[in-house]
Order: structure tokens, then sequence, then C-alpha cells
């Protein structure tokens, strides 16, 4: 499998170039997102009357906050060279836990989210435990583990939804502030606490130095093992979380939740500039990235495209954003070559 | 050297498909003397109907590992190509064998269309696959509305159900094409170059094998294969629908990789995707004669997916200690 470290070296550039053509392809691919968020947002504006009424801005917001969550999931995961195949798997089964938790045993809310979420976190540390003392690649522990979380869900729960669930937990979903559903403000927080993580932590940076050499990390004495499960168990907490918050959008815990969250989970961290072969990392772009794709669902929705026709084109998106990306890489990488 | 390790990959490889030989003896016999009507000519049909298309499948998968690449897309071209036939022959009429081969001919452009991209943009199979996998199915579901195309020919569909006492002719079909697979990959310079590249990318391109022509024939072989496979489903089901791979992706590595091709590529069984699609055809049989719950399925694949690859490093690991002892023995008697 081959891709570029380039592309991250790319990403800096002189100051006082910003305005010449050949810089604009070399400016950081979030910059690049926020633009074409902003002309998309301003063209569906435009186009389509209801893009920017106050109730699709607040379920747009809510899809984008939930898309982002998925996508962190997958970016942490990516960020080691590593994959995260069960993210909806896991999400599917945190949703579930959560709805029995709360109808079944009458566990109050705030608890049940909790343990549902330490559930996703658990199964991500086993997939964790799996790839580093099996020694397997994690494609293939976590495509497994997604059939076994799935199958197991399924067994136990006789594939039922859990549709009475307590009004506090679907008021939730429904919540906001202004036009802002409150599921953004948790997913927020979720982005500022990542950045940190990555920004000023060392376990942040072990992941970053784990996913561009891992044997390089284990003669720099960085604990890999430790840090590979580490990262699992985050992955799978946010992909529960994100299950539990689509439990709560839905005001109902479906076992189909997380079937289709395996092309959203990447499409949103590769399209943010996140490395698929790890050791770059970007959380910023990765919400750039689920608002990019959410903003033109919904606004192809809006303009009476047919759903099917949807899946489509964000195929087509991601194959045209990784080629852009690849594009620019390699114009960067010939200037830089020109100037010495 | 390097012929040395292919032989022994190869070993390794006959191994593999000796257990799972022995696997299916057993697994067949124990459920033959517990459950009576495993025996019945029926079941043995209905057995050998359901891994037609699954190995097939398998293979589609198994040669994009081969180079030590992946092919996300299988299921969703399967879909495609389903939708392709059912268009051809319900809606334009077209005579079916000229409809047969253009729905080849539409795996084979769209498998070509994933390896020019991959090889041309040289960004990660992974993604490329993964992105076109999400156009093909928005396209085939665009183009039905979800709803499959039944107004196939008898003639076709009566293929997909017929059989030589408890051999559906649907096998003869993957039994050829087991063969012509086995002959490419073990009998052909192709085949051997696209063993080289995957178990040594960078010896394989320094030999004058280029890489960029082994993505773009690999893609285009498994493309060709998923297509046959979607042909198939088709006949059987017989009905076109978008959903006919909706559960490809799983299989389709499960097969080769519990068969013993190696995920990182230069090693693939044929038999051993053979025999794995059979393992897995004996697993659902028995479960649904007990009449256990359908989800175990799942459930038991993943299990023996990570069981096959675990044991698989197993032997590896065992290979290199008994590799090593060896060595330190020869080195103290000199």
């Amino acid at each position: 499998m081959m891709d570029s470290k380039q592309s991250g070296q790319s990403r800096i550039f002189s100051g006082w170039r910003i305005f010449s053509p050949s810089t604009l392809l070399r400016v950081s691919p979030q910059v690049g997102l926020l633009l074409v968020n902003i002309v998309l947002w301003v063209i569906f504006g435009l186009v389509s009357g209801g893009f920017l009424s106050s109730f699709n801005l607040f379920t747009l917001g809510r899809d984008i906050a939930l898309f982002t969550a998925i996508g962190l999931a997958q970016m942490i995961a990516i960020s080691m060279g590593e994959m995260n195949l069960s993210v909806g798997a896991i999400g599917g089964v945190a949703a579930i836990f959560a709805g029995w938790l709360m109808q079944v045993l009458g566990v109050p809310i705030l608890p049940a989210a909790i343990l549902a979420v330490l559930l996703g976190a658990g199964m991500g540390w086993f997939n964790g435990w799996l790839v580093v003392h099996t020694n397997i690649n994690s494609f293939i522990v976590t495509l497994a583990m997604a059939s076994v979380y799935t199958g197991l869900l399924l067994i136990i729960s006789k594939a039922q939804a859990f549709s009475n669930l307590p009004l506090g937990f679907i008021n939730f979903g429904q919540a906001s502030i202004g036009f802002f559903s409150l599921i953004i403000f948790l997913v927020l927080v979720m982005v500022v606490l990542l950045i940190v993580l990555y920004r000023n932590s060392e376990l942040g940076r072990w992941m970053l130095a784990v996913g561009a050499n891992r044997r390089a990390a284990q003669f720099s004495g960085i604990p890999v093992g430790r840090t590979l499960q580490i990262g699992h168990a985050l992955s799978g907490l946010l992909a529960g979380l994100a299950g539990v918050l689509f439990a709560a959008r839905l005001a109902s815990a479906l076992p189909s939740i997380g079937v289709d969250w395996v092309l959203p989970s990447f499409l949103a961290p590769v399209l943010g500039g996140t490395v698929l072969s790890g050791g770059v990392v970007s959380v910023v772009g990765t919400l750039l990235g689920g608002m990019l794709v959410e903003s033109i669902t919904n606004g192809l929705n809006l303009l009476q495209v047919n759903n099917f026709w949807v899946l489509f084109f964000q195929g087509i998106i991601l194959l045209l954003a990784v080629l852009l990306d690849r594009l620019r890489a390699v114009v960067a990488q010939r200037k830089g070559g020109s100037k010495r | 050297m390097k012929l040395r390790l292919f032989l022994r990959m190869r070993s390794v490889a006959r191994v593999d498909w000796l257990a799972l030989l022995v696997l299916i003896i057993v697994g067949a016999l124990g459920l033959s003397l517990w459950q009576s009507r495993f025996d019945s000519s029926y079941n043995m049909y209905v057995l050998l109907r359901s891994i037609s298309v699954v190995i097939i499948v398998g293979f589609a998968q198994m040669v994009v590992l081969a180079v030590g690449e992946l092919n996300l897309s299988v299921g969703a071209l399967g879909g495609f190509v389903a939708v392709v036939l059912g268009m051809m022959l319900e809606v334009w009429h077209l005579p079916l064998p000229l409809a047969i081969l253009l729905a080849l001919a539409t795996g084979l452009l769209a498998g070509l269309l994933n390896g020019l991209l991959i090889a041309w943009s040289g960004i990660n199979g992974f993604i490329i696959t993964l992105a076109t996998s999400s156009a093909f199915t928005g396209m085939s579901l665009g183009l039905t509305q979800s709803i499959p195309f039944y107004q196939l020919p008898a003639s076709f569909t009566q293929f997909g159900e017929s059989a030589f006492g408890p051999l559906p002719y649907v096998l003869f079909v993957t039994l050829l094409v087991s063969l012509l697979l086995a002959g490419l990959l073990g009998k052909t310079v192709l085949g051997r170059q696209l063993l080289a590249v995957g178990g040594n990318r960078a010896a394989a391109e320094l030999s004058g094998i280029s890489l960029k022509r082994s993505l773009v024939w690999v893609h285009s072989i498994s493309g060709l294969l998923v297509a046959v496979a979607a042909i198939l489903g088709t006949a059987q089901l017989g009905s076109a629908q978008p959903s006919i791979g909706a559960d490809w992706v799983l299989t389709s590595f499960a097969v080769p990789i519990i068969g013993g091709t190696a995920l990182l590529g230069g090693s693939v069984s044929v038999i051993g995707t053979f025999l794995a699609a059979m393992v897995i055809a004996l697993m659902n049989n028995g479960l649904i004669l007990i009449q256990a719950d359908p989800y175990w399925v799942q459930f038991l694949l993943g299990i023996l997916i990570l069981g096959s690859v675990g044991l698989g490093q197993v032997r590896v690991a065992w290979r290199d200690w008994w590799r090593k002892r060896g060595k330190e023995e020869k080195k103290s008697y000199v």
C-alpha cells in the first residue's frame, strides 16, 4: 500500500506568498475545505430556499455533529496507522446497550449513556489488545471483530429495538440552543479534547509517532503496545458515543444503527487531511470534512436529488478529494524541488 | 533464494488446505451422523449451490490480495453488474449471450477503472475502492430505485436451478473458473509476476516487473470475477437485485484468508479458497439443520477469520523458532 508522507510536509508554507497561484495549491487542505464549505453554503443558500431555514440548520448541524463523531472515531485509528472497521458495530452495540439499560433496567439516563460509551471503549480496547498480542493486521482484526460484535448483539438482543426510551433522552436528541442542537456542543467538546490530546499530551504524540514509524517509535522507547491499545479504546469510546447520540437523535435504539458507517467514517478524516498511513492528523479537518459531506447530502436532498444518488455523489466526492489532494502534494513537491 | 522462499510459502499453503480438508470431512461426518437430513441429495445440492458463488467472490478478493492490495468494491460492483444485466434483459430485451458478455465487460471495465485510478494516482487502494464502491452502489440504487428486475429469460433462471444429480450446473462454471485461475496464477508469466510483486514489491520492481501494470491487471481480473459471481448469483436468485453483493465484502475476505492466502501478498491458494468456502457453507448448513439463530453465522464467521489468521501467525512463529534452533545447533557442531 502506497501513500505519500509528503503531504504533511507540504502544509508548511511561507506567509508572504499566500496569494500566488502556486501557493494556493500548497495551502493546507483545511483552509481549502473551509473555502469549499463556504462556497457550497452560499450556493445552496441561493439555490434552495430551505437550506438556511432555522429548522434545516438545526437538523444539518446535528447531522454534521454525528457524522464528525463517527469520523473522529476513525481518525484516531488512522492517526496510529491503524484502521477500525468496527466503528459501526461498536456504535450499534453501544446504542442497543444504552437502550436496554434505560428501557428494561430503568437505569437513569446519564449513567446508562456513560456505561454504554464505556462498553464502546472496552470493545475498542479489545480490538487493540488483539492487534498487539496476536500481531494480526488491524484491518483483519476489526473486520472480524465487527462481525463478532454485530453477531453477538443480534444473538443476544434478537434484533429487537428499544423504542420506549425515557423522555429526557429523547428530548436531549431534539433539544437546541438557538438553532444549534445540543449534540453539536457535545461533539465540539470532543473536538477540543482531541486537539489538546494531539497537541499537548504525551499520549497524543506517542500515537502519532506510532503511526509515522512504528519501529522508530519502539526504538525511541515509546510503549507501542500500550499506545495502540489506548488508541483503539479511544476510537471505540467515540464510536460508542456516536451510537448513543444516534439513538438519541432517532429517539429509538435500533440494531441497524452503525450498519452503514464504514464509508462515512473514512470520508470525514481523509477529506480533512488525515493521512491514511498514519502519523499526520487533523482534528479540525475532520470536523470540516464532516461538514462538507453532510452539507452536500443535505443540499442535494433539498434540491430533490434522489437519496440513492446521494451515495453515488459521496463516493465521487471522496474520489475527487483524494485525487485533488494528491495533485496538490505532487505540485507542491515539484515547486519545492525547483526552488532548490 | 527467492524460489526457495516461494516454495516454502507454497508448502505452508499446502498444509493449510490439508487442515481444512480434515475439518470438512470431520464436519460432514459429524453432521451426517447427527442429522440424517444432511445426507439427502437435496441438501447436497443446496450446499454445493451455495458455495458456487461464494468461491468466485473469494477469488475476486484473492487475486487482489496476491499483490498485497485489497478491493472493497467487490460487493458494490456485484450489485452494479446484476443491475446492468437485469436492465439489458428486461428493459432493452437483448439476447441472453450478448447480455452476459456485456455484463462481463462491465465488470472488467469497472475493475480496470479501479486499477487505473490506483496506478495513476498512487493513492492507497483502500480509499479508491471504498470511494468507487460507494459510487457503484449509488448508481445501481439510483438506476433501479432499489426495485429488482424480475423478468429474466426462463432459460437463464433454469440454468441457475438445474442440477446434474446433486451437482448444480453453476458449480461447473465455478470449477472451470477455478481451473483457469489456478492456471493463470501458477503457470503463466503474468501470474508469477503478480505473485512476485506481492512477495516483495521492491525486489519485483528491481527485476523489471511494473508495479502499476500489475495493479491494473489484478483489479481488472477481480472485476471480471465479480461479474461472473454476479451473473451466477442472479441466475440462482431468479432476479437481478441491486443488493446481491451486500454481504460480499466480509465473505470475500473470509474465504481466501481462511483458505491460507497471505494478507500481505505473494502467496495464494486456489484450493484453499475452494475448501474455505466449503467450510463456511458447512457451518451455515449445520446451523440451519440444528435450527440455530441465523445471527450465529455472522458471529462464527468473525471467529473463524481471527482463528485462522491467528493459527497462521502461530505456525510462522513456530517455523521461525524451529529454524533458528536448527541453525544454532549447526553452529555448535562447527
